[in-house]
């Protein structure tokens, strides 16, 4: 009440500060009827609400998805709040009408955690990346609370050929992530988050990152000249995913012809029409392969 | 000089009408005073980008003006786009029970004052801690059974849609 005086005369509202005083005239006139709202109560675990007076009243009460009102309850006797009207997590307010009100504010607590929210980027990630890979974990109870004390979330990072690594992330304000490099083979990554038996996972696929060294061989034939690279890995030996694209290029004197051919099963091969003697060479991002030198017809 | 009458009139007749439809529409006015800053010094592990700062603020103050309005109007259409997941819900639901019991509530004198904590490496979620301060006016029917001014601290999860960021989560909490 003091606070809605002070807050009229500090507005100025001539008509707010009426309205103030004519309540508190109301108020005062009626019954006093002291709530006693729980302490600490927790998301799906019914309480009660103590009340003192006597006789009838109309009850209320207002939570983050809750809007109820009870006609006739008994003044003196505790008010039962269900486990369904209090799932929710935060700021509740109970009030009691008879000629005027009474309120209580109360908190609830989410309860344990029952599922987590568990993402990992990206989908596919190049081998051998710094900090490439991002997991973020989010606890939540049964009502989709998000838990907000302190847990820790266990991330398992396991690949087919290397030990499974665990990094533990202590939660703040909910969420618990960490970032870390991807492996050295290309394939499957898996990885899980668990915490109090709880557990979620996600796979990342970890790709050949790009070509490492590229080696050519070529040979003349009635059409022309063929070539084709030997298989084309990244430096840690994965082979680089079909469809990466290799430039050969083939020069005769001022005469330059490229061709544009994709790695299928590890190799690219192109035919490249010429009668001369050609210098053949060729690329895939920023590498350079050898180059091949072949006599004329 | 018929022609200048009839232009009078229909001028006067529009301004009366604005005046009369101003009064009828569901109060919007708490939009006006509804103040929204966002700190974004603490997040991590990525910075937030100065054109994502103004499209937060401004796509969250449009959701509390909605959640003020459907409260207020006791329709959950305001909602629409804006709040996703559980905060959703939620608020459907406080709505829904309004209905059934002829409450209402009226936000008033907003101020928001956001931190952002948590910011996905991806951009794909951020974590905000909203320490907001506002009146509310809680009726039943066409009393008034509560009035307070509420400091209510929220910590709020934010996803970006496809034009805007909505509310995943909006849970107060009695401390952060």
């Amino acid at each position: 009440m003091s606070w809605s005086i002070n807050t009229a005369l500090r507005n100025r509202n001539l008509g707010a500060l009426v309205a103030v005083l004519l309540g508190a005239l109301c108020y005062s006139s009626g019954q006093d009827v002291a709530l006693r709202a729980p302490a600490t109560a927790t998301a799906g675990n019914p309480i009660a609400i103590g009340t003192s007076g006597s006789g009838s009243a109309t009850f209320y009460l207002i939570g983050p998805s809750v809007s109820l009102k009870r006609d006739d309850i008994q003044l003196g006797q505790d008010i039962s709040l269900s486990d369904k009207e209090i799932q929710s997590s935060g700021r509740y307010l109970a009030i009691v009408c008879t000629n005027s009100c009474s309120n209580a504010a109360f908190f609830v607590a989410p309860a344990k955690p029952s599922t987590l929210t568990f993402l990992a980027h990206p989908s596919r990630v190049p081998v051998e990346r710094g900090d490439a890979i991002s997991a973020v974990a989010m606890p939540f109870d049964e009502f989709h609370n998000l838990v907000l004390t302190s847990t820790t979330v266990d991330f398992q990072l396991a690949a087919k050929g290397s030990a499974p690594v665990s990094h533990k992330v202590q939660t703040d304000g909910g969420v618990a992530w960490f970032r870390t490099n991807s492996g050295k083979a290309a394939g499957v990554l898996q990885m899980t988050a668990s915490l109090d038996g709880v557990s979620a996972r996600r796979v990342v696929q970890q790709v050949a990152s790009d070509p490492c060294n590229l080696r050519i061989k070529g040979a003349r034939n009635p059409k022309g000249i063929s070539v084709e690279t030997e298989p084309v890995r990244d430096c840690a030996g994965n082979p680089v995913p079909d469809g990466t694209i290799v430039t050969f290029t083939a020069r005769n004197g001022n005469q330059i012809s490229t061709v544009d051919a994709p790695v299928k099963q590890d190799i690219a091969r192109a035919q490249i029409s010429t009668s001369g003697p050609v210098v053949v060479s060729a690329a895939s991002g920023v590498v350079m392969g050898n180059e091949l030198r072949i006599g004329g017809q | 000089m018929k022609a200048i009458a009839k232009l009078h009139f229909v001028l006067l007749s529009t301004i009366t009408l604005s005046f009369f439809l101003a009064g009828a529409m569901p109060s919007i006015a708490a939009d006006s005073r509804l103040d929204v800053s966002l700190d974004s010094t603490k997040s991590a592990p990525r910075q937030v980008e100065s054109l994502t700062q103004k499209s937060i603020v401004r796509d969250y103050k449009l959701a509390w003006a909605s959640l003020a309005q459907a409260l207020e109007s006791n329709s959950p259409a305001p909602l629409n786009g804006l709040f996703e997941g559980s905060a959703s819900e939620w608020l459907n639901q406080r709505v829904g029970g309004q209905q059934r019991s002829g409450l209402s509530s009226r936000y008033s004198n907003q101020n928001h004052k956001l931190q952002a904590v948590f910011y996905a490496q991806e951009g794909d979620v951020i974590e905000l801690h909203d320490t907001a301060e506002y009146d509310i006016e809680i009726l039943d029917g066409r009393n008034t059974i509560h009035t307070e001014h509420v400091l209510e601290r929220y910590v709020v999860l934010m996803t970006p849609g496809v034009d805007r960021w909505v509310i995943r989560q909006l849970q107060s909490v009695p401390q952060f």
